[in-house]
């Protein structure tokens, strides 16, 4: 293979078969001499389709034994061998969000917001995607309602249908693992007898005073959830204090 | 730019809040509860038109299409951050892995057509030598 390559560029003349000529690799004959036009033409060779690289070099050094021999791409500081996490500055996010664990739920994101966010907004039509392909009427002013205007919101007195609750759906919290844990472990016992051991018993009872006590704190916070009088998220309203 | 994110969060959370609080009215309507209704109604109003002027602070926030669809799956949007890092990282890695491989390859090209063609060779460096890439 050597003595293909070194024949190409070799000025001495190898007497091949005489088959091989038309080949175009035949014996070591030099590249006949290009007429004026052509090399003039080749001088002003224009980039070349998707030439994103260097120029050609110039027609002198077309006489050098490297045919087509372009100049070598400027180098770019920034490149794939910088660590670009780095570069920008971007450590203490990384640390942070690849660091820990990052919770699934959007709920976790958003632990304040009411209802139930975790569902996809497909199901009740809440989904953003939405309102990106059907934006809803902008441009128009915000005006108070006047007197008139309040009329069209005269209520019924009573409780809403059913078919209409969906404000007081809230998603279950996941507070009652250790519960679950401990009524687990407590199920296979159902009726201990006296002659039990005390730490048994003692431990029973430790185990249900937490219990009655997180079950009271919880309906605790939810009786004052659903009282407007909850101080709420980031301030409650000035004139809350008129509701009852 | 933190400011402009505080404020229009605050005035969301307060606007939530207030529609929450009006779910509650109308859940179980009374009477009495109609100038409430009202002012709450007021309130939602007067909301909208906070939340209208932290839109002039915000229009050149741009936000990827990508966060939506979790936010619409009820993800946590911070799992799009962690994967776009993780993913800029894994292809930072790979594109590493190349630039090595082909420095290596350049690196032994040369030196075995140095070996088999010392001539030519030379003349390359000679073209390139001062030129060459590190």
């Amino acid at each position: 293979m050597t003595e293909m390559f070194s024949t190409l560029f070799s000025q001495n003349e190898v007497q091949g078969p005489p088959g091989s000529s038309s080949l175009g690799f035949g014996p070591g004959k030099p590249p006949p001499p290009l007429p004026q036009n052509q090399v003039s033409m080749a001088g002003q060779i224009p980039p070349q389709l998707g030439d994103e690289g260097p120029a050609l070099r110039k027609p002198g050094a077309m006489n050098e034994p490297f045919y087509l021999l372009r100049e070598l791409p400027v180098g770019n500081e920034l490149t794939g061998n910088t660590n670009l996490i780095t570069h920008y500055n971007l450590e203490h996010a990384y640390n942070k969000f690849c660091g820990k664990k990052v919770k699934e739920k959007l709920s976790n994101f958003l632990p304040e917001l009411p209802g139930m966010i975790d569902c996809p907004g497909t199901q009740d039509g809440s989904s953003l995607r939405s309102l990106i392909d059907k934006p809803p009427v902008c441009g128009n002013s915000f005006s108070p309602l006047t007197g008139a205007l309040l009329t069209g919101f005269r209520l019924h007195t009573g409780p809403l249908p059913e078919q209409y609750r969906l404000m007081h759906i809230q998603p279950p919290k996941k507070k009652s693992k250790h519960k679950h844990k401990h009524h687990r472990l407590q199920d296979p016992l159902p009726q201990e007898t006296p002659s039990d051991s005390d730490p048994k018993k003692k431990k029973k009872k430790r185990d249900d005073d937490p219990d009655r006590k997180k079950k009271k704190k919880d309906k605790k916070k939810k009786k004052n959830r659903h009282s407007p009088d909850h101080p709420g998220l980031a301030g409650s309203q000035p004139n809350s204090n008129s509701l009852r | 730019m933190a400011e402009r994110f505080d404020n229009l969060e605050e005035h969301l959370e307060k606007f939530i809040e207030n529609i929450r609080q009006l779910g509650i009215i109308v859940s179980d309507f009374q009477p009495s509860s109609q100038a409430g209704l009202n002012q709450k109604l007021n309130f939602m109003i007067s909301g909208l038109q906070d939340i209208e002027k932290c839109r002039q602070q915000l229009h050149e926030i741009n936000v990827p299409l990508e966060v939506f669809e979790y936010i619409d799956q009820g993800r946590n949007p911070q799992l799009y951050t962690k994967e776009c890092l993780e993913r800029a990282l894994a292809r930072n890695e790979q594109v590493k892995g190349k630039i090595d491989t082909m420095t290596k390859f350049k690196s032994l090209l040369i030196s075995e057509l140095g070996k088999v063609f010392p001539e030519e060779m030379g003349k390359y460096k000679a073209i390139h030598g001062d030129d060459a890439p590190s």
